[in-house]
Order: C-alpha cells, then structure tokens, then sequence
C-alpha cells in the first residue's frame, strides 16, 4: 500500500481537512476572543466572504483569462456547471496558473474580509458586549440571506461550482490527498504567525486590553484601533479558511455557510482547546475534527443504536460540549501560559544583568 | 511647553454625578519636579478629580492644562501620550499577563504595530531596553523575584506596588498615585516613597500624589492640597498644614 493509499483513505483525509480548515477559523476566532475579548459570534460572516470570493471571483478571473464568458451570466446554472467544467480541464493543464490563482483567490478573501472586519469594529466600538454579539451573528445571518437569494453574485440558491485549481496535482484521490496537505501547510502557517502575534508587543497589547481595558487606555492603548486591528486580522484569516475549504470541494452554496459550521462549531473547538492559547486551538480543533468525522461517517449506525437522529447529534453535540466546558472547565484542556515576547533565556540574562549574579535563591517558588 | 512653573494645572474644574458635585470648581496647580500631595477624608472627590483630568470621566466644566497644553476631554491613551499617566486606588492588574509583561505594557514598542509584531528582529533591541528598565523597578518596588508570576497570584500589598511599578516605569512628566501606599506594609511605603523622591530629584519628574496616611506620606510632600466635599478648604506646605485649624477639623470631625 502507498503513501497515497493510506491517506486516500476517506475517513482520515476529512479528519484531515476538517482539521486543516477548522484551524484557520479557529486560529482567528482565538485572535479575537481570545486575546481581545471581543464577542464574535458571527465568524460565519468573514468565512462566508472569502468562500463568496472563490465561488464568484475566481471563477471569472479564470473565464475572462480564457475568454470565456465571465459577467452575469457565469453564474447561471444552465451554463456554469459546463463552464467550469471545461475551465477545470484547462486550469489542470496549467500548475503556475493554477497556483496563481489560489494565491490570488486567498489575497482577495484576506482583503475583502480583512475590510468586513474593519466594518464590523464600528458596532464593535460602540455597543455593549451583549448586544455587540447579537449583532455580529445578525451580519453572518444577513450575507447568508443575500448570497441565498440574489442569483447573480453566486448562483443563488443553485449555487455555482467552481473551478478547480488543484486538479493538476492529478485525478481521483491523488487531487484530494495534494489539496488537503497544501491546504494544511497554510494552516500551520496560519498556526506560525498567530504565534508571532502571540509572543509579540502587539499581543500583549491585545491581552492587556481584554484583561483590564481601562488601565491599558490609561497606559496608552488606543482601544478603538487595537479592536479594529484584530478584527481586520481576524477577519482575513476566516476570509482565507472559508475561501479554501469552497477551492477544496470545488463548489459554492450558500446554506453551507451556516452558523452552526463555522461559528458555533468554531466556539467549541476553542473553548475546549483553552481560549488565548494558540496550542489549545491545535488540541481542540484535533479533538473535534475527529468526533465529527466520525459521526458523520456512521450516522447511519448511530441512528440505529440510539434514538436520536444522528443529523441532530451534531447540534446536541455543539451544545452539551460547551456547557460541559464552561461547567467543568472553563479554562480549556489547555489553559492560557504566559507568554514572553523575548526568549526566555535573554530576559533572565537581563534579568541576571539588574539584581547581579546572586539571585538564584531569591526566586519565587512556583506553584 | 516645558517653560511653564506649573505641570499641571486645572482651572475651575468641575465632575457631577447627578445632583452630587463630586469636584467642585478645583483649581489645583503642580509645579514642575515637585511632589504634590493630595488629601482629604473619604469621598471628598480625589480620585474623581485625577480621572477627571487623564480622561477616565469627562468634565462638566473647566479645563485642564497640563505642560502648557489644553488637554481638557481627552481620551485617557493620548493623555498618556502627552506625558501624564497615573495608577488606580484599586488596581487594575492584567490579571493573565506576568508581573514583568504587566509593567512591559506600559512601554511604548513598535512591536505594537501589527505589521511589525510577527517579525521580532523589528523591535527585540527595543524589547530589551525595556525588559531591564522593567526590572530596575520591579527591584525597586520588591517584585523582582514574582517577575514571572501572573498577576492574579499576587496579593493585595503586591498589587499596589504593581500598579506603581507600570506608572513609574513609563517615564511620564507626571505620575499621579491614587493611594500608593494603601495596605501596603509601613516598611515598605517608606522606601517607596523615598524611592519616589529621589526619582524627583533625579529625574525631571513630577508627582501628583493622594495619600490619606498624612503620618508617613506628608513628610515626603513639597505642597499640600485638602479637598473635602468636592471643594479644595486648604493648601501650603507641610508645615502650614499640619496646623490649619480647618484640616484638624475634617480629620478630626470624619
Ligand atoms: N462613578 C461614580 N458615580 C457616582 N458617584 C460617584 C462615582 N465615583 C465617585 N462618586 C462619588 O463621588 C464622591 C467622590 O468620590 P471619590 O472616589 O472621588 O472620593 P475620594 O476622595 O477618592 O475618596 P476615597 O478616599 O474613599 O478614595 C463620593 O461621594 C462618591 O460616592
Ligand atoms: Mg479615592
């Protein structure tokens, strides 16, 4: 058995998948919960966006390259699927084009999600908490509603397929194998940068603001551009997350972009992970990305073992997962560490450099 | 700016909670390089009049100059920007960051930027300078060896010394303390504010500073300022002070 056996088998590679684009989402979801305290509870917004891009911009682009037609009329069900098809076939001939326009299709979502999350932080800046989170699942509900229902943007209900940009990696299980690895070394880089931001003057900042946002006011934070840096940041991520995961199923519907998927689920996997540690978002999307899997793929058997239908577990699921955590864990498998921005080694060799050498027994205990 | 006698200076100030006038026309004056005290019993309006003037509450009248700049209504962050920070009678710790990153935060760093923060070959030089200035007062203040600890492990006495360790390691022209030295173990107020006077006279900075322990607190003081109910009733130096029949009679009445 190959390499490319092992990891066509179907169950593994969903995890896989489900795992690679989850962390995206919940990386950013991290960004601004975690570390700002703001109350996302519409991540479906952005995620939509960047999946919008990838169903209603990259398509053109490649239509107009090859002089096919790209306005209006693309997203007409009767022609697009034959479209794109054929456009597919031509893209497969071409790995640079291919690879520019999936670099391309994730600039774009950055951009346009990095400026809905901009929009997003003037009710951020001016409502209390609980109204702010009303608010912003509202606005995820809101571009479902409209993407559902105006057909020329992305097919409307029909929805629109979508070229493929990962079929010159070749056919059958080998594309999807190649996707979900490509698709996963943006997520660890994803994981890498949320790490920077992490150890770094700026994530600090973001902390200090979340903990106690008066005293950073008075310690120089301007909270009206710090919210609005993270929600920009945030924002793109998602865009990122939801353009990739519509590029690696090759189509685009609306009412797949469903609150369910890609905010609460995203809010389960990071309150389990440890809300504000980058790490526990890895753990807890892991976790998930497996118990989901799983149920999905044996919904038949569960169904007949216990009386639920198993098309409702996955809500049950969501629900008694968080409370479960916020009873009994509320910190997270993985409860936030500090974090230095410098090494530590450098800090206590500065450290070492103020009190003088003879500090060893002056240390704290630790516990 | 920077030629003025006064750092700050307000003119008659006013805060109201509804019908309460909480500062009641202050006009108060800090001179440059001095610490200046401020005292009075419960409720007389001091720390309403030091959130009035960073910020934290909008005034209702007067105006607020400090170095020289009419910095009346301004958002507490560009407050701190001009050169005025001041610590909170009750602090307010970031209560998950450590004791070192507590007082990091309150360090300007072009890390800030977030274009700049994941690249840290941008800002670690600067990081640097920080992290030791940071240590050099958490020596100071006794916190040294909790560096690493997270703030919400700290206790009471700690807590204050952090919220002083943050103001002072800013470098601001002024600092205001709201009650420093409140529950903080008599051994270590002293070398606190001694500590705080020789920052005076080392550096060109200023102290406004809020004490209701006149005992060990006025000593340190080069002027003196008394509010009660909202209105300041006396001022001077120590001396004069200690002997205005009006301040017995508030002590003595509370
Ligand atoms: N946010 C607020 N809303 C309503 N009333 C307030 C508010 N803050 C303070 N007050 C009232 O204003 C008056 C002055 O309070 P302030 O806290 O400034 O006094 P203080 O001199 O600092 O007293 P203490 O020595 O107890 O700290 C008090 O009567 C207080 O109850
Ligand atoms: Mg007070």
């Amino acid at each position: 058995m190959g390499i490319e056996d092992i990891f066509a088998n179907p169950l593994l590679l969903n995890i896989l998948i489900n795992f690679a684009v989850g962390l995206i989402v919940t990386i950013s979801l991290n960004l601004e919960v975690g570390f700002a305290d703001i109350p996302q509870f519409g991540r479906v917004l952005t995620v939509l966006m960047g999946a919008l891009v990838a169903g209603g911009i990259t398509g053109r682009i490649v239509a107009s390259i090859y002089g096919k037609p790209s306005g209006v009329e693309y997203a007409n069900h009767l022609i697009n699927y034959k479209l794109v098809d054929e456009l597919s076939r031509l893209l497969a001939q071409s790995p640079t084009l291919s690879i520019t326009m999936l670099v391309l299709t994730l600039i774009i979502a950055a951009i346009l999600g990095g400026i809905v999350g901009y929009l997003c932080s003037y009710p951020a800046l001016r409502l209390e908490e609980a109204y702010l989170g009303i608010t912003l699942l509202a606005f995820g509900d809101v571009l479902q509603l409209v993407v559902w229902n105006y057909d020329p943007i992305a097919g409307g209900t029909e929805g629109v397929m979508i070229p493929d940009v990962f079929r010159w990696i070749g056919t059958g299980p080998v594309r999807f194998v190649g996707a979900t690895f490509i698709i996963l070394g943006i997520a660890l880089l994803v994981f890498a940068y949320a790490e920077r931001i992490a150890r770094s003057p700026f994530g600090r900042s973001l902390k200090a603001m979340r903990d106690a946002p008066l005293a950073a006011e008075v310690y120089g934070k301007d909270i009206v551009a710090l919210r609005a840096r993270v929600l920009i940041i945030g924002g793109a991520l998602a865009a990122m997350g939801g353009a990739l995961w519509a590029l690696y199923t090759g189509s685009f519907k609306a009412v797949s972009y469903s609150r369910l998927t890609w905010t609460f689920w995203p809010w389960a996997y990071m309150m389990l992970g440890g809300t504000g540690n980058n790490v526990g978002m890895l753990v807890g999307v892991l976790v998930f990305s497996i118990v989901r899997t799983l149920i999905y793929t044996y919904k038949d058997l569960i169904g007949s073992v216990i009386p639920i239908n198993p098309n409702w577990l996955e809500y049950m699921l969501v629900g008694l997962v968080i409370i479960a955590i916020s009873l009994f864990r509320p910190q997270g498998l993985l409860p936030e560490k500090p974090v230095f921005a410098l090494p530590r080694k450098k800090i206590e060799k500065i450290r070492k450099a103020v009190l003088g050498e003879n500090i060893e027994e002056s240390e704290a205990k630790e516990s | 700016m920077g030629s003025e006698k006064y750092i700050l200076q307000t003119d008659d100030l006013v805060k109201r909670f509804g019908g309460l006038v909480a500062v009641d026309h202050v006009n108060l004056r800090v001179k440059r390089n001095t610490i200046t005290m401020l005292m009075g019993p419960n409720g007389a309006g001091k720390s309403t009049l030091v959130n009035t003037c960073t910020g934290v509450l909008k005034p209702d009248g007067g105006k607020v100059i400090f170095d020289g700049q009419d910095i009346t209504g301004w958002p507490p962050h560009e407050v701190y920007r001009s050169g005025f920070v001041r610590t909170f009678q009750i602090p307010l710790p970031f209560q998950f960051l450590t004791v070192l990153e507590n007082v990091l935060v309150a360090l300007p760093n072009s890390g800030e930027n977030p274009i700049k923060a994941p690249i840290r070959g941008l800002w670690d030089k600067e990081e640097e300078e920080n992290v030791k200035r940071a240590f050099e007062i958490l020596k100071m203040v006794g916190l040294d060896t909790h560096w690493n600890w997270q703030a919400f492990r700290l206790g009471g006495g700690q807590l204050k010394m952090l919220e002083v360790s943050r103001a002072l390691a800013t470098g601001a022209k002024l600092i205001a303390l709201d009650e420093p030295i409140g529950g903080v173990d008599p051994a270590y107020a002293d070398n606190i504010l001694s500590n705080i006077r020789r920052l005076k006279e080392t550096l060109d900075v200023s102290f406004l500073l809020i004490e209701h322990r006149i005992d060990i607190a006025l000593p340190y003081a080069d002027y003196v300022y008394v509010m009660d109910r909202g209105a300041v009733i006396a001022e001077g130096i120590p001396d004069e002070i200690k002997n205005n029949p009006k301040v017995i009679d508030v002590y003595i009445g509370e």
